[in-house]
């Protein structure tokens, strides 16, 4: 009798995750609230593998959840799940066969990185499309400041700290109307790894006679570390003559002001189309399809109106070697990334990719088999 | 005679010790300090973390969308969507684990009590639960990902994340119901035997009825420990903001995962997000802890 009675508490229990799993909603259309903005419109085949898997960077992930959004619109029962555990587990766990594909910082490198992915998409080289660029700002304070200048040169010499003051005769001869304080300059870093930091310091070096050295860890040896992109923002807004480099979207939701950066031809404010002007402009090292990016072709560029410090991620994705189904949905899902998810990236603090570049990418998803 | 003793209570000679010293005092009051100290030590956090908790995840799971929604589709910052995904994650690897390591832990333990005795076998089977009880659960993860990911090349999933959960909980379980099978008088046994009733049927129909209320206590508390684990579902199972029903294949959610996810979304949906995640897991527990209190007061042996 006792045991029957145990078996009515297991078969309460049975029932009640019945009834709980009758009712779960995966829909959330009407809480969502706006429907994405119709970007380039290209047939998308909808279809295979329900739900894909993929692992990657975190400086990606506000992108990638734009492009799920957009998916799921052009394709109903589709789904995606993207974990921001970091460029190194995406290509990690893309290497070895846990996700569909990886999203990276960096392409993949040449060497065992590269044999290992040729390895896992079944002797068939891994592709890397730059489908993501995020612009990053080097956000001030500074009271009385609305409008700032910097060069590469200059910017390098603050974050090294040779340049400790803002009334220093480097920035003055780059800002000559600006009323700058003799104020103590307050260079704020990231103190977590970070794949913004590596890419500031790369571009510090390409553009700025940097000799410290890149790397995801600041090498500049001044200031004061603060965690995650979110703390160094808010760090920046709290403190006057501080300085900092950041993601985009976060020096717009802190309020920063960002500085203008001028590459010789004159000063360029950080915006979606000066960003894009310098995607434009960048050169492909990769052969064929495989479009890894020559990230000094931006660092370094030239042209009018083009803003070079620009984070570039990817996504690793197999040229060939899905079995028909994945294939099938990662064609469809890199599709609607590229042509309509890329409507809403502006507002998350990317850039939007230029019409150019965004062929080259869906060239490259359609050679997908 | 009434005249003799006017106050009863008084003592024929004055008591040795009058007054209580100084000394007993201050160590009187000091020892009350301590113990009253160390109790609010253990008391307060207790308290803040829950009204913490309950504070800023309460208006997060009053929405009744938190109960029959995932997260499917919606951007960082924007707000809706509910937890069904992870709550149902939390549930079936929970519940796959009990249904595991609960018949592995009570036989184990049965063998012990019942039939081991002093052998060679039982004490190295009682030395090897020791140690397992003191395993880390990330180390319980790593071995699984080893075994199960990297040797077999099987993938991540929820079914992963049980058996790893299973290390942990059977030696739990073993212990539990080792401890209550010996409370089990041997009068008891013994009246079986003496009627003739074979020892398996004795174990059957007499020992684990008897220790059934203790058992059942011991299972629900490693279930309870074992669905708020992290460690394995960090390393063993992927986050899917969609509902995903199938164990085998594919990522799935849970609230701890939900929580440790949701930490990199620095917007005020992120911040309800995971406090909401976190009085859902405890209000599981709970719901755990007192379904064993139920149990074991409807299955307690009648003493009269």
């Amino acid at each position: 009798m006792k045991i029957q009675r145990h078996g009515a508490v297991l078969g309460l229990v049975a029932a009640s995750a019945l009834l709980l799993g009758a009712c779960g909603s995966d829909n959330n259309t009407a809480a969502g609230g706006s429907t994405p903005a119709s970007g380039t419109s290209v047939p998308v085949e909808c279809g295979g593998k329900p739900k894909l898997n993929a692992e990657g960077s975190s400086a990606q992930k506000n992108a990638v959840d734009a492009f799920v959004q957009a998916y799921k619109a052009a394709c109903p029962s589709a789904d995606l799940a993207y974990n921001p555990s970091g460029s190194g587990a995406g290509v990690k766990n893309f290497n070895a066969g846990l996700v569909d594909f990886g999203g990276s910082d960096s392409a993949l490198k040449d060497g065992a990185e590269t044999e290992a992915a040729a390895k896992r998409c079944q002797t068939n080289p891994a592709w890397n499309l730059p489908l993501v660029f995020g612009p990053v700002a080097i956000g001030y304070k500074v009271s009385g400041v609305d409008s700032l200048v910097l060069d590469a040169k200059t910017t390098a010499a603050i974050f090294s700290g040779a340049v400790k003051k803002w009334n220093d005769p480097a920035i003055k001869a780059l800002n000559s109307s600006a009323a700058l304080p003799d104020k103590d300059i307050a260079v704020i870093y990231r103190s977590d790894e970070s794949g913004t930091t590596d890419n500031f310091q790369k571009y510090l070096t390409t553009a700025g006679g940097w000799t410290k050295g890149d790397g995801k860890q600041f090498k500049g040896g001044v200031g004061e570390g603060k965690e995650k992109s979110a703390g160094v923002a808010q760090a920046v807004g709290s403190i006057d003559g501080a300085i900092t480099y950041v993601e985009w979207s976060f020096a717009q939701d802190n309020k920063l002001s960002t500085a203008k950066i001028d590459a010789g031809s004159g000063p360029v404010e950080l915006s979606a189309e000066s960003a894009g002007k310098a995607i434009d402009g960048a050169k492909v090292k990769g052969e064929g399809n495989n479009l890894v990016l020559d990230l000094n072709s931006i660092y370094g560029t030239k042209a009018a109106g083009a803003y070079p410090l620009l984070l570039a991620t990817y996504e690793i994705v197999c040229s060939k070697g899905y079995d028909a189904d994945t294939a099938k949905a990662v064609k469809a899902f890199l599709t609607v990334a590229a042509s309509t998810g890329q409507a809403q990236l502006a507002e998350a603090g990317y850039v939007p990719l230029p019409k150019a570049f965004q062929d080259k990418i869906l060239t490259a998803v359609k050679a997908i088999a | 005679m009434s005249t003799l003793s006017a106050d009863p209570q008084r003592l024929a000679t004055p008591p040795t010790f009058q007054k209580v010293g100084a000394a007993r005092r201050f160590k009187n009051g000091l020892a009350t300090t301590l113990v009253w100290g160390s109790f609010l030590v253990a008391v307060v956090p207790l308290v803040w973390v829950l009204y913490t908790v309950v504070q800023r995840g309460f208006p997060v799971i009053l929405d009744g969308d938190w109960w029959s929604k995932s997260l499917s589709g919606l951007l960082a910052r924007q707000q809706g969507g509910g937890a069904y995904h992870a709550i149902y994650g939390t549930l079936v690897q929970g519940l796959v684990c009990g249904v595991i390591s609960v018949p592995i832990g009570i036989m184990v333990a049965i063998y012990l009590v019942e039939y081991g005795g002093r052998s060679r076998l039982s004490r190295a089977t009682t030395f090897m639960v020791d140690i397992l009880t003191g395993v880390p659960s990330i180390v319980a993860a790593l071995f699984v990902y080893t075994v199960w990911i990297t040797y077999f090349g099987l993938g991540r999933s929820a079914l992963a994340v049980s058996l790893a959960l299973v290390l942990l909980m059977v030696p739990v379980v073993v212990r539990t119901t080792e401890e209550m099978l010996k409370i089990v008088p041997d009068e008891l046994r013994e009246a079986s035997y003496a009627l003739g009733i074979p020892k398996w049927k004795t174990i059957v129909k007499i020992v684990i009825p008897t220790a059934l209320s203790g058992i059942l206590t011991g299972i629900m508390l490693a279930l309870a420990r074992v669905m708020g684990e992290t460690a394995p579902v960090l390393v063993l199972a992927a986050y899917a903001p969609f509902i995903n029903f199938n164990m085998f294949d594919g990522p799935m959610a849970s609230l701890p995962l939900l929580m440790v996810n949701e930490r990199n979304n620095p917007t005020q949906a992120g911040f309800e997000r995971i406090w909401g995640a976190a009085i859902t897991l405890v209000l599981l527990i709970t719901l755990f802890n007192l379904l064993a209190t139920v149990i074991s007061r409807a299955l307690a042996p009648k003493t009269k």
